[in-house]
């Protein structure tokens, strides 16, 4: 098992019969990080969550949390795990408060005093601590998705495991629920799926992404963010912009220019295979030329772009 | 945020991680509603209404008194539970809550058993006892003298039985299935076609809990009847055989939700 990890998969696979729906997963979730599980929906990233808390079990392949058999000692895992699902279902009959009661006498015995204590923390942690005594079917969407997270935090846990946990919440919900989650990153690791990229790009250390069952891509966020197509500067000229061309495209280090036009000035994507070289040269071999530089910058990929590179794009490598 | 120091954590391992909750919280459901006040009153009120209006009437035997009262003691109280039981597991499954129960550190059997347990000790008190009480006065009132408690309790005990065993098949049958139809309507059909079944197909008769209330025929062979007036019991085995299936269906259940995906 890799040092710190606190989730590792092995070929997991699930199948229904002749339809994967998920494929040979190999991941690595480290301690105390903020692990985002990306994936259009009917990636695989709910089966993979399922598979973890023993709720389904592998056709294929292993699954490890906390160095325990995800399979034979799921009960032993689910003790140090905290879980909200992509819809948390509870019971109608109860209230938010006999929720968090009934989810605390999981993991403790007693004593009464302290159990009501976190019960009555979790609910402020939410917000619903004025909601806690009503039935559980007067609460809205959001307020049930928050009284989840409460659920999912009552016994501290050592791992938290979120389903989708701002897909049903307002730009409010989802701010707070983000909030949450970065203060956890001190005291727990957080797994979590998503198909919300903005959040994943505000939070997460750590990217997987998963399309159609099979792992497409993996990496710490700024590794994905610097593309998979090398380094690239974007560069808006005017002037004699084809003897500059001529230059650029003669040094070494530059593998392609792709030209184009934005309003009346010319517009490059220059891809360099030495970014140290590109870095120092470039823009000093553009100025010292007929033509004026209006834009210079390396091109930034933002998670959308790299999300649908892998997922369009049909890519099934890894990072 | 402090830590988890202030609690005495859970340490039961196995099958036992999380029965204590689960039974408690299923305990609840019977206890801290209205449910077992609202079942005792309508069985000790349909046993009340029904053996009051059959007592009065003249020329009535004791014979079948006893045996009007052990249908009606077995007969409702087991499709009431059958209609309790129905979604149980199967409504959990459908709702979503047995997952979400299942993703914290609670065994799979502890789930069913908790289920079995609280519904037993529910039933023996709302179903059994309660309009057991009511029957025992009728019955004393009828005959001029008092039972023999001790002999009626054993009779309760049987059609006690006769509940578990709709109890433990409803459950069953939940594990199995993922409707909650073909739940209650096998159920129900079974519970309700039962002296017609074992008319057709006479070894139904050593499966079916019918001849543990009422005869065969123009036999005295049913147990409870016989417990009650204190006769001799023929046989036993109608008991034994119907406890045997009792464990079987709570193995069947174990065993099929041990293999159920969430």
């Amino acid at each position: 098992m890799a040092e710190n990890a606190v989730i590792q998969t092995q070929g997991l696979s699930k199948s229904y019969k002749q339809t994967y729906a998920l494929q040979s997963l190999d991941l690595t979730v480290h301690q105390k990080s903020i692990f985002g599980f990306l994936g259009p929906n009917g990636a695989g990233k709910t089966t993979t969550i399922k598979l973890l808390l023993g709720l389904i079990r592998p056709t294929a392949g292993s699954a490890t949390v906390f160095g325990m058999d995800s399979v034979r000692q799921s009960v032993d895992i689910r003790a140090r795990i905290g879980y909200l699902p992509q819809e948390p279902h509870f019971y109608e009959y109860m209230t938010a408060r006999q929720t968090l009661h009934f989810t605390a006498r999981f993991f403790f015995k007693g004593p009464e005093k302290a159990i009501e204590e976190r019960v009555e923390e979790m609910l402020h942690l939410v917000a619903l601590a004025d909601k806690a005594d009503r039935p559980l079917k007067t609460l809205s969407g959001g307020e049930r998705q928050r009284l989840g997270i409460a659920q999912a935090q009552v016994n501290y846990p050592d791992l938290l495991i979120l389903d989708e946990p701002a897909a049903s919440l307002d730009p409010i919900g989802r701010r707070d629920v983000l909030e949450v989650m970065s203060k956890l990153r001190k005291y727990t690791t957080v797994f979590y799926s998503t198909h919300i990229l903005d959040d994943v790009q505000r939070v997460s250390d750590t990217v997987v992404i998963l399309n159609k069952g099979k792992l497409v891509a993996q990496g710490p966020i700024e590794e994905l963010l610097s593309g998979s197509e090398g380094v690239i500067y974007t560069v808006h000229l005017k002037g004699d912009v084809d003897a500059a061309y001529q230059k650029v495209k003669s040094q070494p280090w530059v593998s392609g220019i792709k030209a184009g036009q934005q309003n009346d000035d010319a517009a490059w994507q220059v891809s360099v295979n030495d970014a140290e070289a590109a870095e120092t040269q470039l823009l000093k071999l553009l100025v010292d030329g007929p033509v004026v530089v209006t834009e210079f910058r390396r091109k930034q990929y933002d998670l959308e772009d790299v999300f649908m590179q892998v997922v369009e794009g049909g890519q099934d490598g890894r990072k | 945020m402090a830590g988890n120091s202030a609690f005495e954590m859970v340490s039961e391992r196995g099958w036992r991680r999380g029965l204590a909750n689960l039974l408690n919280n299923e305990f609840g459901r019977w206890w801290r509603t209205n449910r077992w006040w609202s079942q005792a009153l309508i069985w000790a009120g349909m046993i009340g209404f029904l053996m009051g209006a059959v007592v009065t009437q003249a020329g009535m035997k004791i014979e079948d008194l006893a045996m009007l009262y052990c249908i009606f003691a077995s007969l409702g109280p087991s499709i009431a539970i059958t209609i309790i039981m129905q979604g149980a597991v199967v409504g959990e499954k459908q709702s979503g809550t047995a997952a979400w129960v299942l993703s914290k550190p609670a065994s799979r059997p502890a789930f069913i058993l908790a289920k079995l347990v609280a519904g037993s000790l529910g039933s023996l008190g709302s179903m059994v006892l309660a309009p057991g009480l009511v029957g025992y006065g009728i019955l004393s009132y009828a005959t001029g003298k008092l039972f023999n408690p001790l002999v009626f309790l054993g009779g309760l005990g049987v059609i006690w039985l006769v509940i578990l065993f709709w109890l433990a098949f409803t459950l069953m049958l939940g594990t199995l299935f993922k409707s909650r139809g073909a739940v209650i309507g096998i159920s129900l059909a079974l519970l309700l076609l039962q002296q017609n079944l074992i008319g057709l197909i006479r070894p139904l008769q050593f499966v079916l809990p019918w001849t543990l209330v009422v005869p065969l025929n123009d036999s005295n062979d049913a147990i409870v009847p016989n417990l009650l007036l204190g006769r001799p019991v023929t046989s036993f085995l109608p008991l034994v055989i119907t406890l045997l299936e009792i464990l079987i269906f709570v193995a069947i259940s174990l065993w099929r939700f041990e293999k159920e995906e969430f």
